[in-house]
């Protein structure tokens, strides 16, 4: 029966053909879909680890503290090193990062505006993932008393590069106040950010506020662009929060709980929508199925007056459906494997560049599939096929043979 | 020894008030090794018969005993499973699958009857071989002839060595040559390998050649030749 079912394909091959096609689209795009999901939430990922790090270490009670110097980490030296020796046993690249804000009143010649003053100490690496997706005018910090500004914040203040930019931060336990020279300005798709965006020096900062302070040390996994390879950030925190006792270690999950909770419904959705996919071209298998089925009611007949039991025919309707899908499955699948794989070193549309970085997500996108997802679209087409098989298998099997027999298309 | 036997069975079909009787208390009985002919006009009841004796349809009255054992009131799946391991069929239509070769379609039942591949397909060879198809096996249908395809039928149903081989009108589409010559080719089936045969036909130049002939008119037995006898039993 196996065989049978196998060459009933055949008798009407077009029909087949498009059938399988179907089936074969839709688990395509279900991949394609499932890997483009995932490239957003590596994009989000990556963004979110950009900015936050993979892990933090700060001062306890953090985000209680009610003084601005109860929030510091001082004399950081041995800290870092600690903190960088872990780090490079569980990361690849791992890059620590010091980081110290500050609010501040920010002036120029005419114009003033309040913001969080960011002093840091990022390597190239970490400049250039910064302004990703932006446009830098100028140049970045290279040396004291520059300063950066978004490119809206430049213009609020109405400062170009060469200008003064006054600085006023009181409260903290240096000068208070500062002046810097505006170097560069960024250009930034997310116009909030960019009036927020006015970075200076470490050093720079932490003479104005905090002498030989950070806020917060960074631990950025350089290479680790895909969440579903990040498997290091929570096995780093706990080492570091067992050797840290007094401090506080935070991965960028607890640092983003609700993006982290937004990420767990992607899936989810994607799921939901493939679901739609396959219901749509269950229809279709049931079509050609049902028609397949028709046309042979005679042949049906004469296979139950041979001696066929009920279930050995529905089994062979199932199988025909199943074979369908499979086929469509196996083309589908191996397309779409292909496709998520030759994208899954990153991929770029510049124009879509700009309308991305307004969902905060990057302009290169590393698309991923999980090992369930694959599972999941598999398995579905052939669930598909066999619900859609199920009707038109019961109709066969359930056939008398002599009224059957008389029966021609 | 009394392998069949239809007592006083009746069939009566109704289409809304319409009441049609196909068999009027027919009484039949059909030993092993027997090689007989169901004869009458159309309409007698012929095909009737043989769906009786073949599980395929149930009569309104009467019974149907093969071997001992009363076979008429059998569930569906039950019947499914006598008729694969006990009767074989031969179709006025041939019935051959399409999309399977002589070889394949000669070792259908034995497939249903879960027999491994390579014992079917010996067994269906051996079958083809008494039909006089060697060398025709991997033709598929449309590759045969009427009367080749319907040795190709006649293979199928003695390849699973049934109990009784029922065959509704095998020489209806086939030239009256190729008829008598497949109507011979069953009878030396019969003489040489002992397969029981049934046949229904309503034509009397393939009567010289059997053993028994039962002859139908509206639903009744009018005559039960035994050519050997020369005179039956109506």
């Amino acid at each position: 029966m196996t065989t049978l079912a196998w060459r009933n394909l055949g008798r009407h091959t077009r029909r087949s053909v498009v059938t399988a096609g179907a089936v074969g689209i839709v688990v395509y795009l279900s991949l394609l879909y499932f890997g483009l999901g995932g490239a957003a939430v590596n994009s989000l990922y990556q963004r979110l680890t950009d900015t936050s790090g993979h892990v933090q270490v700060r001062q306890e009670g953090w985000r209680d503290a009610t003084r601005f110097d109860a929030t510091l980490l001082k004399d950081t030296e041995a800290l870092r090193e600690t903190v960088s020796g872990a780090s490079a046993q569980h990361m690849e690249r791992p890059v620590v990062v010091g980081v110290l804000n500050a609010p501040a009143l920010l002036s120029g010649a005419e114009r003033s505006r309040g913001v969080s003053l960011t002093g840091q100490d990022w390597p190239e690496v970490m400049v250039d993932r910064r302004l990703e997706g932006g446009t830098l005018s100028g140049e970045f910090l290279s040396g004291r008393g520059g300063i950066v500004l978004g490119a809206g914040l430049a213009e609020a203040l109405d400062v170009a590069i060469g200008d003064d930019v006054w600085a006023y931060a009181p409260g903290g336990s240096g000068f208070g106040a500062g002046v810097f020279t505006l170097v560069g300005t960024v250009d930034l798709p997310d116009q909030a950010t960019e009036l927020a965006t006015a970075w200076v020096g470490l050093d720079d900062l932490q003479e104005m506020v905090a002498p030989d302070a950070v806020q917060r040390l960074e631990i950025h996994g350089v290479n680790l662009t895909r969440l579903d390879k990040d498997v290091v950030s929570d096995a780093l925190a706990a080492e570091l929060q067992g050797t840290l006792e007094n401090l506080q270690v935070a991965t960028w999950r607890v640092l983003n709980p609700s993006t982290v909770r937004l990420l767990s419904t992607i899936d989810p959705m994607l799921f939901a929508v493939s679901v739609l996919f396959f219901v749509l071209a269950g229809l279709l298998v049931l079509n050609t199925v049902y028609l397949s089925v028709m046309e042979r009611i005679h042949e049906f007949g004469v296979i139950h007056a041979l001696g066929a039991g009920d279930r050995k025919v529905l089994g062979m309707v199932a199988l025909e459906s199943m074979f369908l899908a499979g086929l469509g499955t196996a083309v589908g699948s191996a397309a779409g494997l292909a496709t998520v794989a030759g994208l899954s070193d990153g991929f770029r549309i510049p124009s879509l560049e700009s309308y991305y970085a307004s969902f905060g997500l990057t302009p290169v996108w590393y698309p991923s599939l999980e090992p369930h997802q694959v599972a999941f679209a598999v398995g579905f087409a052939f669930l598909t096929a066999i619900l859609a098989a199920l009707w038109p298998a019961w109709v066969a099997s359930r056939l008398e043979p002599i009224e059957a027999m008389r029966f021609h298309v | 020894m009394t392998l069949f036997s239809v007592r006083n069975v009746r069939k009566t079909y109704r289409v809304g008030t319409v009441e049609t009787h196909a068999l009027r208390g027919v009484n039949l009985e059909v030993s092993r090794g027997e090689f007989t002919a169901i004869a009458g006009p159309s309409g007698s009841g012929k095909s009737t018969l043989l769906h009786l004796m073949g599980v395929l349809d149930r009569p309104s009255d009467g019974a149907v005993v093969l071997a001992g054992e009363r076979i008429d009131r059998l569930p569906r799946a039950a019947a499914a499973r006598l008729r694969l391991a006990r009767l074989g069929f031969v179709f006025q239509a041939y019935n051959l699958i399409p999309v399977m070769t002589a070889l394949e379609n000669a070792a259908f039942v034995l497939e249903l009857q879960g027999v491994p591949r390579r014992e079917r397909e010996a067994r269906a060879r051996e079958a083809l071989g008494l039909l006089g198809m060697d060398g025709l096996e991997g033709r598929m249908p449309n590759q045969l002839s009427g009367g080749q395809q319907q040795r190709v039928a006649v293979a199928r149903a003695i390849a699973s060595g049934p109990d009784i081989v029922l065959a509704d009108e095998p020489t209806a589409n086939l030239d009256s040559a190729t008829g008598q010559a497949l109507i011979d080719l069953m009878r030396r089936l019969n003489e040489e390998q002992g397969v029981t045969f049934v046949f229904s036909t309503h034509d009397p130049r393939l009567l010289s050649h059997v053993r028994r002939t039962v002859r139908l008119e509206d639903g009744r037995v009018v005559d039960d030749e035994h050519a050997d006898a020369g005179q039956g039993d109506a």
